[in-house]
C-alpha cells in the first residue's frame, strides 16, 4: 500500500470515529455504522473456519444467537454488568464450538457443513419453543443497556449506554481488539497451522499438526467470538426474538467473508460494511417495489456464486505480502492443488 | 392411532426418499453436497401448478412437464454453477451451491410471491380426495395410495436405470473414479449432467407429490425439506442409491411418531437431531462407505 492510499484511509478512519461526536450526526446513521460493526465482529470470527482453515461453517447464527440470548437473561435475571457477561458468552460459545466441533470435524467437510446447520436450526426450534426461558416467539424484551460502573472511584463515574454515541465507540473498540487478536493469531503457530491444513492436510499431518486439535480449536475461538458478538448485539438492541437468529443471518455473514475474500481479516470488515449498508439501501428500493426485504437475498447467493467462479479470493484479496505474491509459489501451489484433486479421485476408487 | 401415524410417516419417508436419491446421486458422482436440490424440488411443484393454472394442463402431464424442466434447471444449474469449479476446492463449489440454492429460492419469490398458495384442487382427478379403505380406525386415502405409488415406481425405475443401462454403468464407474472412466472413454460431463437432470426429475415430483398432499407452496418449501432430504440421505449413507431410499423411510417414520408422541412443536428438530446423531455416531449411515477424512 502506497502513502497516499494510507493517508485517505487514515482521514476516513478518523472521520468515521469523531463522526458521532459532531453536532449533525443522526441517529440512524450511528445505528446502521454500529450494525456494521456487530457483522464485522461475526465476520471477523467466522472468517477462522471457512478463511483460515478452508471448512464450510453454515450454523454460525447459532453460535450467536445463543450468546445474545445468554447475555439477554444474564441481564435480566440475574442483572449481570456486560463486562462480566461478555467473557462468559466467549466461553459458553467455545465450550458449544467444542462439543459440535469434536465429533464432527474428524469428517470431511461436506459433514461438518451440513451439521453446524442443523445445530443452527435446532438453536432457532428451542429459541421458539422454550417459551419458559425465552418467552419464544414474543422475544425478549427489557435487557438493560451496557452501563460503566466506576462509582467506587467517584459517585458521579456511571455511565449507562443509551445514547447511540457510546454503543458505537464500544463496539469500535471491540472491532479493533478482534482484528488485533485475529491478525496475531493469523501470524502465530496457530494461524499457520490452519493455512497449512487448508492448503494441503496430508502434508500438514506429515509435518506433525494435529489436524483435529486444530480445526476444534479453530471452531471454538470462531464460536466463542461469534457468542461476543451476540452478548453485544444483546445488549445494545435491547430486544431479541428468534427470528433475529435464522439461516439467513448465517448465509449473510457468509456472504461477507467471500465478498472481503476468504482468509483475508480486512476483507471480512469491508465485507461487512459493504453488505450491511448495501442492505439498508435495498431494504428501500426492494420495497418500493412491493417485494419483501429478504428477496435481496437472491443478490448476495448470486453475489456468491459469481466471486466463487471469477475471483475466488474475493475483491479485496490479501494485501501482497512477499510469499503470496511470488509467481514460483503460484505454479507449485497450482500443482500441488491439481496433484491433490487426482489423489482425490484415487482415494474414491481405494474405498 | 399408531397405524395412522405410521401410513402418514410412510407417505412423508417415501417423499424424503425420492429428493433424498437426488442428493445422493449427485454425491456419488461428483462429492458435492447440491444445496440447490431443494430449491430444484420447490420449483418442480411451482411448474406444476403454472402448468395447471396457466397452460391448462391435465394433472398428470403437468408432473411430466415439471419433471422435465426440472430435469433441464438441474442440468443449466450443473453447466452454469457447478461445472466451471471442477478443478477447484471443494469449499469454493459448497458456497457456490450455498449462494445458488438462495439465489433460486429468492428468484422464486419474486416470480411467484412470498405467500403460500393452495394447490389446484379442482384439477386433481376426484378420486384422488376420497378414501380408499378404513381398516380398524386407519384411513388411507386414494392420495396416499397415490403416492406410494409413484414413489416406489419411480424408485424400481431409477435402481433399473442405475443398474441395467449404459448410462447407468457410467455414473457407477463415475462414482467409483473419475479419472478411469475417463480414460475408458465415459463423456464425464455428459453423465454428470445427466445424474443432475435425473436427481432433479425426482425431486420434482416429491415437490408436487408434497403440495397436492399438504395443499400448499411455497417459495420457502425447499429448504426445510431439501435439509431433511439431505439428512436422509445421510442417514442410508451418502452416495449409496437404496441408502438413500430407506433413509427417507425411516426419518419420515421418526418423524410422524416424534411428532405424534413426543412433541410436535420440535417436528423438524427431529429431522436435524437424528441427522447430527448419525453423523456422530456412525457417519457411514446404514448402507454408506467410510468417510473419515484420512488425511
Amino acid at each position: 500500500m502506497n502513502k497516499g492510499k494510507k493517508a485517505l484511509l487514515l482521514v476516513t478512519g478518523l472521520a468515521l470515529l469523531v463522526y458521532p461526536v459532531l453536532p449533525f450526526s443522526s441517529d440512524y446513521v450511528l445505528h446502521v455504522m454500529t450494525l456494521a460493526m456487530v457483522y464485522m465482529i461475526l465476520a471477523m470470527g467466522l472468517n477462522i473456519v471457512p478463511g483460515f482453515c478452508g471448512l464450510l461453517d453454515l450454523g454460525y447464527v447459532g453460535f450467536y444467537g445463543l450468546g445474545a440470548y445468554a447475555a439477554g437473561l444474564l441481564t435480566i435475571h440475574y442483572g449481570l454488568s456486560f463486562w462480566v457477561i461478555v467473557p462468559l458468552a466467549a466461553l459458553n460459545g467455545a465450550i458449544w464450538g467444542t462439543l459440535l466441533g469434536a465429533p464432527t470435524l474428524r469428517l470431511t467437510g461436506d459433514y461438518f457443513a451440513i451439521v453446524t446447520f442443523g445445530f443452527s436450526e435446532l438453536v432457532v426450534l428451542f429459541l421458539t419453543n422454550e417459551i419458559w426461558l425465552t418467552r419464544g416467539p414474543l422475544g425478549l424484551p427489557g435487557i438493560q443497556p451496557i452501563t460503566l460502573d466506576f462509582s467506587w472511584l467517584h459517585p458521579a463515574w456511571y455511565f449507562e449506554f443509551y445514547e447511540k454515541a457510546p454503543n458505537f465507540y464500544l463496539a469500535a473498540v471491540m472491532v479493533a481488539l478482534i482484528y488485533f487478536v485475529m491478525g496475531r493469531m493469523e501470524d502465530s503457530r496457530l494461524g499457520r497451522a490452519w493455512y497449512a491444513i487448508r492448503e494441503d492436510p496430508l502434508a500438514a499431518a506429515s509435518c506433525g499438526v494435529n489436524i483435529l486439535n486444530y480445526k476444534v480449536i479453530a471452531f471454538a475461538i470462531s464460536a466463542g467470538i461469534g457468542g461476543v458478538g451476540g452478548c453485544f448485539y444483546a445488549r445494545w438492541s435491547m430486544f431479541l426474538s428468534p427470528d433475529m437468529f435464522k439461516f439467513w443471518e448465517s448465509f449473510l455473514v457468509l456472504c461477507m467473508v467471500v465478498l472481503g475474500g476468504l482468509g483475508n481479516i480486512k476483507g471480512a470488515l469491508v465485507g461487512a460494511a459493504i453488505l450491511v449498508c448495501l442492505g439498508e439501501v435495498l431494504r428501500e428500493v426492494l420495497t418500493a417495489f412491493g417485494l419483501p426485504p429478504e428477496t435481496r437475498f437472491m443478490a448476495y447467493g448470486l453475489i456468491m456464486v459469481l466471486i466463487m467462479r471469477f475471483k475466488p479470493s474475493g475483491f479485496f484479496p490479501a494485501i501482497a505480502s512477499s510469499s503470496r505474491s511470488s509467481r514460483l509459489l503460484e505454479t507449485l501451489q497450482k500443482r500441488i492443488a491439481a496433484d491433490a484433486y487426482s489423489r482425490e479421485d484415487d482415494r474414491g476408487a481405494a474405498a | 392411532m399408531l397405524e395412522q401415524q405410521l401410513i402418514n410417516g410412510l407417505t412423508l419417508g417415501l417423499i424424503y426418499a425420492l429428493i433424498a436419491v437426488g442428493y445422493t446421486m449427485v454425491y456419488g458422482v461428483i462429492q458435492l453436497i447440491n444445496f440447490a436440490h431443494g430449491e430444484i424440488y420447490m420449483l418442480g411443484a411451482f411448474f406444476c401448478v403454472t402448468f395447471i393454472t396457466a397452460a391448462g394442463l391435465p394433472f398428470y402431464a403437468a408432473i411430466v412437464m415439471a419433471m422435465l424442466c426440472c430435469a433441464l434447471c438441474g442440468i443449466v444449474l450443473d453447466i452454469v454453477a457447478y461445472r466451471p469449479l471442477r478443478k477447484a476446492p471443494r469449499l469454493a463449489a459448497l458456497i457456490t451451491a450455498i449462494g445458488m440454492s438462495i439465489f433460486l429460492q429468492n428468484l422464486a419469490l419474486v416470480i411467484w410471491g412470498s405467500r403460500s398458495r393452495p394447490f389446484p384442487r379442482a384439477a386433481l382427478p376426484p378420486y384422488l380426495g376420497e378414501k380408499a379403505l378404513i381398516v380398524g380406525g386407519v384411513s388411507l386415502t386414494w392420495l396416499q395410495l397415490f403416492i406410494f405409488a409413484v414413489a416406489v415406481a419411480m424408485m424400481v425405475a431409477l435402481s433399473l436405470i442405475i443398474r441395467k443401462t449404459r448410462i447407468g454403468t457410467a455414473m457407477r464407474a463415475l462414482a467409483q473414479n473419475r479419472t478411469a472412466a475417463a480414460l475408458m472413454g465415459i463423456n464425464i460431463n455428459f453423465v454428470i449432467s445427466f445424474t443432475f437432470a435425473l436427481g432433479s426429475a425426482m425431486g420434482a415430483v416429491a415437490g408436487v407429490l408434497v403440495s397436492v398432499f399438504y395443499n400448499t407452496l411455497y417459495p420457502t418449501m425447499g429448504y426445510t425439506a431439501g435439509v431433511k432430504a439431505f439428512a436422509a440421505a445421510v442417514l442410508g449413507g451418502i452416495g449409496s442409491v437404496p441408502g438413500a431410499m430407506a433413509g427417507g423411510i425411516v426419518l419420515g417414520v421418526a418423524e410422524a411418531l416424534g411428532a405424534g408422541y413426543l412433541s410436535s412443536l420440535y417436528r423438524d428438530g427431529i429431522a436435524y437431531a437424528v441427522m447430527i446423531a448419525v453423523i456422530i455416531l456412525r457417519p457411514s449411515g446404514i448402507l454408506g462407505r467410510s468417510v473419515i477424512d484420512k488425511a
